[in-house]
């Protein structure tokens, strides 16, 4: 899909805990185009067509690609997010270039689908979850861990999952109560011959990425959303 | 002093040094074909040569994106000729990404000998087969029944160009293509605008591939494109396209995968720089923002540039329909709409002259012609000793060879032009009238 620049308006910015906002984004020239579990660039600077893109981050669209607007959920942790905090209000301007990525793209079997969150992490897989594309997933089952109640923001969104395909699963671990998400208990759920999806903190993906391949996962079945 | 005054001046200059100017009948050439363009495309291309950005860039993502609209085909990838697009659309299928599907030496790829040399030559370059089925007449295109019985249990391809704006049968060689699991390179570099059934060329196959070149629909100068609806393909292609790096970030930009240093590629270490990481054997066939500049503007002629490359091949159809005796005239594939790239007729075996008696004395006078490119390309020194299977009798192929030629349906084409074409043709053709 072609990679196009969208001039866009903040619409919303929800501040559910004190380090997570979801920032809701309409289109002011052409509708947004994208698949889902694609992610987008960011950039609060004006841009200038004659000149090069400015300084931008990458955020997954936690919305589905069947909706008008883009919502990505961002928590404020370095110099860049703590600018996003603080500049994006409803009727802020900014520019944002998508798609990119290929999480759900790229050919994957779609019997027997494994997706691991944790955190925010979940956002990329919320895109499928409540687009139409989702019902094509045969058996398809989500372990997704918080740290604790309050941050399970995303119920809605996953009812709807439900809603798109009967046969979607959850597994919701209170970090705080159940532990950890455990990569080898949840291999032993569902078998090395499923797709597993892995979302999350860069350490998380990376341990559970390299405990899947040297349980015989083979590597075109493990897919992962990562950003350094 | 501002861009705005600059851009003003630069318009101001194509009103002085292209000024519209009135054929003269004695000395003016008619052309085969010729970039039509305003002051708009100057502008544009001042414009973009100010931002000194000079590869891809701003107005690249601009053509782009009216390319895929017009189409509605997801992945457009510019490229700097309509030969590379098809050396990219052919190299694409040998990767090793698509697994099984990929093509490998030795596998076949179904073509026609009578064409141009860049839809052949990279399926040659890949180490594969072109296997050559005859075309036929009034079309140019692929005679189907042929074409049935070419496929082989090695075929795993068709690459096919739509002669001269003229779709092939759509329907019948996608028959074949999903009988036999093969993959379909659509060759549209003459046909952009052409439709058949209602679609656009170039929206049929799992690629497809446009020319630039000043000769064609809209022109870029040198210039192509790729496209795909399938996004796996597309980033294989863009990979080809850019030296063969995994990374696709475009010029100037850095870690829009947001893992450049993160990843793990064969056995380089881990983290290696993924702009420098290949996946392919690749080339570096990008097409620059000045190019795309002017295929920006032009794209917003093209259906005006079509509708009268239309009227223009009627008007030569109603010239040379007054001498079917000694032709053999055009005709569109059934449930086609070409926009014709060019007019083509052919001089009938039984004829009074030959082809080369009356283009001989059409160019003397100023009237361009051109044969259909290669004409049975198995004949042309570079290709005699290639490996190839022929499928068949290359009859027409061979008579193509012969007897046919070309006329501009350019979109600069004027009545004065025409009228001074038809009284030449009247004037060679008259002395065999009796």
């Amino acid at each position: 899909m072609i990679v196009k620049k969208y001039r866009s308006e903040v619409v919303s910015v929800e501040n559910p805990l004190a380090d997570i906002r979801t920032v809701t984004l309409r289109p002011l020239e052409k509708a947004y185009k994208y698949n889902p579990g694609q992610f987008l660039h960011l950039a609060l600077d004006e841009y200038d067509p004659s000149r090069p893109w400015p300084e931008s981050r990458c955020f997954s669209m936690q919305s589905s690609p069947d909706q008008d607007t883009i919502r990505i959920t961002f928590a404020a942790k370095g110099k860049f997010t703590a600018r996003m905090a603080a500049e994006l209000v409803p009727g802020k301007e900014i520019c944002v270039k998508l798609p990119y990525g290929d999480l759900f793209s790229s050919d994957h079997d779609k019997a027997k689908s494994v997706f691991v969150a944790g955190g925010t992490g979940i956002t990329p897989f919320l895109s499928l979850f409540t687009s139409a594309a989702f019902a094509a997933y045969q058996e398809p089952r989500l372990y997704f861990g918080v740290r604790n109640a309050a941050h399970n923001l995303y119920a809605a969104d996953l009812e709807k999952a439900r809603g798109v395909n009967p046969a979607f699963r959850l597994t919701l671990l209170d970090e705080e109560k159940d532990g950890r998400l455990d990569i080898l208990k949840i291999l032993g759920e569902n078998g090395p011959s499923a797709v597993y999806f892995i979302s999350g903190p860069p350490v998380m993906i990376k341990n559970f990425k390299t405990s899947l391949a040297e349980r015989g996962v083979p590597p075109e079945n493990i897919r992962t959303d990562d950003w350094e | 002093m501002k861009r705005e005054e600059i851009i003003k001046a630069v318009k101001a200059y194509h009103s002085a040094a292209f000024p519209a100017k009135a054929f003269n009948r004695e000395k003016d050439t008619v052309r085969y074909a010729g970039r039509v363009f305003d002051e708009n495309e100057l502008a544009a291309l001042v414009d973009s040569s100010l931002d000194f950005w000079l590869t891809e860039g701003r107005y690249s993502e601009t053509f782009a994106e009216k390319l895929s609209d017009l189409l509605g085909i997801e992945n457009v990838l510019l490229t700097n000729s309509g030969s590379s697009s098809n050396l990219l659309a052919l190299s694409a299928l040998t990767s090793k990404k698509l697994g099984k599907k990929r093509l490998v030496p030795g596998d076949e790829v179904i073509t026609v000998a009578a064409g141009f040399p860049s839809t052949v030559t990279p399926i040659l370059q890949n180490g594969l087969i072109p296997v050559f089925v005859d075309v036929e007449l009034p079309t140019y295109n692929i005679n189907i029944e042929a074409l049935k019985k070419a496929v082989s249990p090695k075929t795993r391809a068709i690459f096919l160009a739509h002669t001269l704006g003229n779709p092939f049968n759509l329907d019948e060689v996608l028959k074949v293509v999903k009988e036999h699991d093969l993959w379909l390179i659509e060759d549209n570099c003459d046909a952009l605008g052409s439709r058949y059934k209602g679609k656009y060329t170039g929206t049929f196959g799992h690629i497809a591939t446009f020319s630039f070149y000043p000769a064609h629909h809209i022109t870029t100068g040198e210039g192509g494109a790729v496209a795909t609806n399938s996004e796996q393909l597309a980033q294989i292609i863009r990979s080809f396209r850019d030296w063969g790096r995994d990374c696709y970030c475009t010029g100037g930009e850095n870690n829009t995968c947001g893992k450049r240093f993160s990843q793990q590629f064969g056995t380089l270490p881990l983290g290696y720089d993924h702009k420098y990481v290949y996946s392919e054997i690749g080339y570096n066939l990008k097409m620059t923002d000045m190019q795309a500049a002017i295929g920006s503007v032009q794209m917003d002629k093209l259906e005006a540039f079509g509708e009268k490359r239309r009227a223009n091949f009627k008007r030569y159809q109603k010239i040379f329909s007054a001498w079917e005796k000694f032709f053999i005239l055009t005709q569109p594939t059934p449930d086609a709409d070409p926009s014709w790239f060019t007019y083509v007729l052919s001089v009938r075996e039984d004829a009074p002259f030959t082809r080369n008696e009356l283009v001989t004395f059409l160019n003397e006078r100023r009237i361009e012609t051109r044969n259909i490119f290669a004409g049975n390309i198995l004949r042309q020194p570079a290709f005699v000793d290639k490996p190839c299977r022929v499928a068949g009798e290359l009859t027409v192929t061979d008579f193509i060879m012969n007897n046919t030629f070309f006329l501009g349906t350019f979109p600069g084409m004027t009545e004065e032009m025409f009228s001074y074409v038809e009284d030449c043709v009247a004037e060679f053709l008259g002395r065999f009238a009796k």
